[in-house]
């Protein structure tokens, strides 16, 4: 018998599946890159302009070495981490502000009224339409992304704090209640460990808003950043950096949003994991 | 709505089928294994059980002993390990319309109306009839919720709608896993009643998973007690009491014997589930 | 809702023209353009037409990029959620590229795509599939077993199934989907506008700015606000269409 022919047996018995899960996902891989060199060969579209995988790879490669990313000289580590520095700050500014705020929103019907409604205005804005106004209105370059990235950031934060407090077994506060608590007990053992599955769900939101943010306002505003260098380097036609610029950016907004899982579930440990 | 001949029934305590009849079950050595590479969790071992055509049989057994495995099998949502499962002599190799299912939680689509859930089935085969449903709701007491939402509905409704779903698809094989086991004891007596009607008045089959001992006397012609897990048939009781049975039935002598037998090996079994369990804690 | 509540919430509302104002008049934030001078920019925006051919143009792309997204998204996220084969075929490269910011996209689309047009609706399509698509995986993986075994055995074939049972119980997983990304279609589109320029909102904010007329800038602002919040209340309101269903039962 054939390999073919015993290949088709097996399958067809149902009794190994086509190929090992592993394989499969290495396959889908493999392909992605396959179907990338292939369209850039046959010049499909536009590609031809655009670069192949192998030598933005190979660029990669070198930009990891140290080498400058375009003639300006800074290198992919320094581009990087100006935008990861947005990020993380941004982050901190956004959760150190939007969960107390949206605890409060959440568990105070006087501060909703008050606060909420206000905030709602704001809201449907993209954060990106920010970018002009930042610039205009604050001092340096810097804190105007950087007020931008925060924004991004901040209402998904907020809108899930809020609805997680709202969704708080009203059972809970009751039984903490009879069993002695008092309000900031209440507000400290029950309400905010029952939000926090909702807050994590927030943070990794606003983690991706933020890199979403933070690379087109570098984009629009330029200076420094992997934004920037994605655009720059279009604009100097050096497309090898223009595809490691967005491997770049795809491996720290995977980074960052499995920290930030990582962290979600260490802080959630009790709910029951499938 | 059945082309089969209406007849009066007469209990069928060996469940032989007559060449007409339709819906007789062949369980032949059935053993159901989970996760056969791993922990290799043995569900249902070798059981054997003949169920007649139009035959009502309870399968009654402690929690977790396999009663929903075998129910499965017969459903054709699961593949036996090992031994197969005949439907009038045909080998099941997955779910169809002649082998109708309730399930314990109801299943009702939430996002169809009453109406569409019941014509879903005649929809699915040979089309539906107008005006069908309706009468099929109406012989179900659901007349005026026809466009309702499940969620709009009682418990018990709800349970009559899937009752009235499964009899829309007119099945041979009616298998239904505890299917009032979430009802309130009133709502429960009258769909007891509900089901022996129609069981009676059209001829289909009926396994009925329970684990309340005194409703499946009160409804089966045979009770099959299963084992604790490993599942294997422990004990068949035929019930030789007449029909139709009122709920005073329970309080005859006859009744409280059956229950009483039941009741031993069911305790018997849930004992060794027990200690099976805390053996393997 | 009683009255004083509801006039809590409005003075909330208005608190914020009048905090503008007030920071404006008593010269606390510098440069920030005065409620009056934004007012009377928007008058005059109301009757150029470039003004609204902007409006139309954001509009559409942002609706025609939507569409399509759903339109791809929904069944390959059914396929991929209900088929392990298919999603292990697929899903891997597919989380490859989800990572990076559709908007990083852009230099790749103009150079490979034959419009800038056609560039600019590929970054709003990118905003909106990735969200779309892992909730309509995460709604058919969460559809409850026992719903297609019922399918089934009502006489239901597999393409049945996936239309009576499948689809109708991931929806309202496809839904919250599709209000975040009919958000994240307005992010990248104003982003898309603004670094590729041309036309649309995104171009006239960042134009406003760049040729120093600051008002126009919050026009700008205020206009993309408004329409994003009518297209998610479009979104929601096509939601609660299709799912009658639900409404019944939170009620």
């Amino acid at each position: 018998m054939s390999t073919v022919e015993q290949v088709k047996r097996r399958f067809g018995a149902g009794t190994v599946p086509l190929l090992t899960k592993r394989l499969r996902q290495a396959l889908s891989v493999v392909l992605f890159f396959a179907l990338w060199a292939v369209l850039v060969r046959l010049e499909v579209l536009g590609f031809g302009r655009f670069v192949g995988p192998v030598p933005a790879l190979s660029t990669f490669v070198s930009a990891l070495l140290g080498a400058p990313m375009t003639g300006s000289g800074a290198t992919i580590y320094q581009h990087a981490a100006f935008s990861a520095m947005r990020v993380v700050v941004a982050m901190v500014l956004a959760t150190a502000t939007a969960i107390p705020l949206g605890l409060l929103i959440g568990a105070n019907r006087r501060w909703e009224d008050a606060l909420f409604p206000a905030l709602e205005v704001f809201r449907p804005v993209p954060p990106v339409a920010w970018v002009p106004i930042a610039l205009l209105l604050l001092p340096t370059f810097r804190s105007g992304v950087l007020f931008v990235v925060f924004v991004g950031a901040f209402f998904p934060i907020l809108v899930n704090t809020i609805e997680g407090v709202d969704t708080v077994d009203e059972e809970y506060l009751r039984a903490a209640e009879s069993l002695g608590a008092d309000s900031r007990e209440v507000f400290r053992h029950v309400i905010f460990p029952a939000t926090l599955p909702s807050i994590v769900t927030g943070v990794s939101t606003g983690v991706g808003l933020a890199w979403i943010t933070v690379v087109a306002a570098e984009m629009i505003a330029g200076g420094i950043g992997i934004g920037y260098i994605i655009f720059q380097a279009y604009r100097l036609l050096q497309t090898d950096v223009v595809a490691v610029g967005m491997i770049a950016i795809g491996v720290l907004g995977y980074a960052s949003a499995a920290l930030v899982y990582r962290i979600g579930n260490r802080l959630t440990e009790w709910q029951t994991i499938d | 709505m059945s082309n089969q001949t209406q007849t009066t029934r007469e209990p069928t305590m060996e469940g032989e089928p007559t060449p007409e009849k339709t819906g007789a079950i062949d369980i032949e050595n059935l053993t159901k294994v989970y996760d056969p590479e791993g922990e290799r969790v043995v569900a249902v071992d070798d059981m054997d059980l003949q169920i007649g055509a139009e035959e009502f049989v309870a399968l009654l057994g402690p929690s977790g002993c396999g009663k929903s495995t075998v129910m499965n099998c017969i459903a054709g949502y699961l593949e036996p390990t090992e031994g197969e499962v005949l439907v009038d002599g045909n080998r099941v190799s997955g779910p169809d319309p002649k082998r109708g299912v309730v399930f314990q939680d109801n299943r009702l689509f939430p996002w169809k109306t009453i109406q569409e859930n019941v014509e879903f089935g005649p929809q699915m085969n040979d089309g539906v009839e107008e005006g069908r449903a309706r009468s099929i709701l109406d012989e179900m007491g659901l007349d005026g919720f026809e466009d309702a939402y499940p969620s709009g509905l009682s418990g018990g409704m709800q349970q009559r709608a899937e009752l009235a779903r499964l009899l829309a698809n007119d099945p041979d094989i009616m298998l239904m896993d505890e299917p009032f086991s979430a009802l309130d004891a009133l709502t429960k007596e009258i769909m007891q009643k509900k089901l022996i009607e129609v069981w009676e008045r059209d001829n289909r089959t009926v396994l009925f998973i329970t684990h309340d001992v005194e409703e499946a006397i009160l409804l089966a012609d045979r009770v099959v007690v299963m084992t604790a897990r490993p599942g294997q048939v422990k004990d068949v009781i035929d019930v030789d009491l007449d029909r139709p049975r009122d709920p005073e039935v329970v309080t005859t002598d006859r009744f409280t014997e059956l229950r009483e037998r039941a009741l031993s090996v069911i305790r018997e079994e849930a004992q060794r589930a027990l200690e099976q369990e805390e053996g393997e804690v | 809702m009683e009255t004083r509540r509801r006039l809590v919430r409005a003075g909330s509302v208005l608190a914020v023209p009048i905090l503008w104002f007030l920071l404006t008049r008593l010269g606390i934030v510098a440069g920030l353009p005065t409620p009056t001078a934004v007012a009377s920019s928007f008058l005059e925006e109301f009757y150029r037409q470039d003004f609204w051919l902007s409006v139309a143009r954001s509009t559409v792309r942002v609706l025609v990029s939507f569409v399509v997204a759903a339109a791809v998204a929904i069944p390959l996220g059914l396929l991929i959620g209900r088929y392990t084969v298919f999603a292990d075929l697929t899903f891997p490269a597919l989380e490859m590229l989800r990572p990076i910011p559709p908007i990083a996209w852009i230099p790749f689309t103009i150079l490979v795509l034959p419009a800038s047009e056609l560039s600019i609706m590929f970054i709003t399509f990118l905003g909106a599939f990735f969200p779309i698509l892992l909730n309509t995986i995460q709604g058919a993986r969460g559809v409850e077993v026992e719903f297609s075994r019922a399918a089934q055995s009502l006489g239901a074939g597999s393409f049945q199934t996936f239309r009576h049972v499948i689809y109708p119980s991931a929806l309202p997983a496809i839904h919250a989907g599709m209000i975040v990304g009919m958000g994240l279609a307005w992010v990248n589109l104003i982003a898309g506008e603004m670094v590729a320029g041309g036309t649309g909102l995104g171009f006239l904010t960042w134009s406003a700015y760049t040729s120093g007329s600051y008002p126009t800038i919050i026009v700008g602002i205020i206009t993309i606000g408004v329409l994003g919040a009518l297209s998610s209340a479009l979104v929601r309101l096509f939601a609660n269409w299709q799912i009658g269903w639900r409404e019944v039962e939170s009620a």
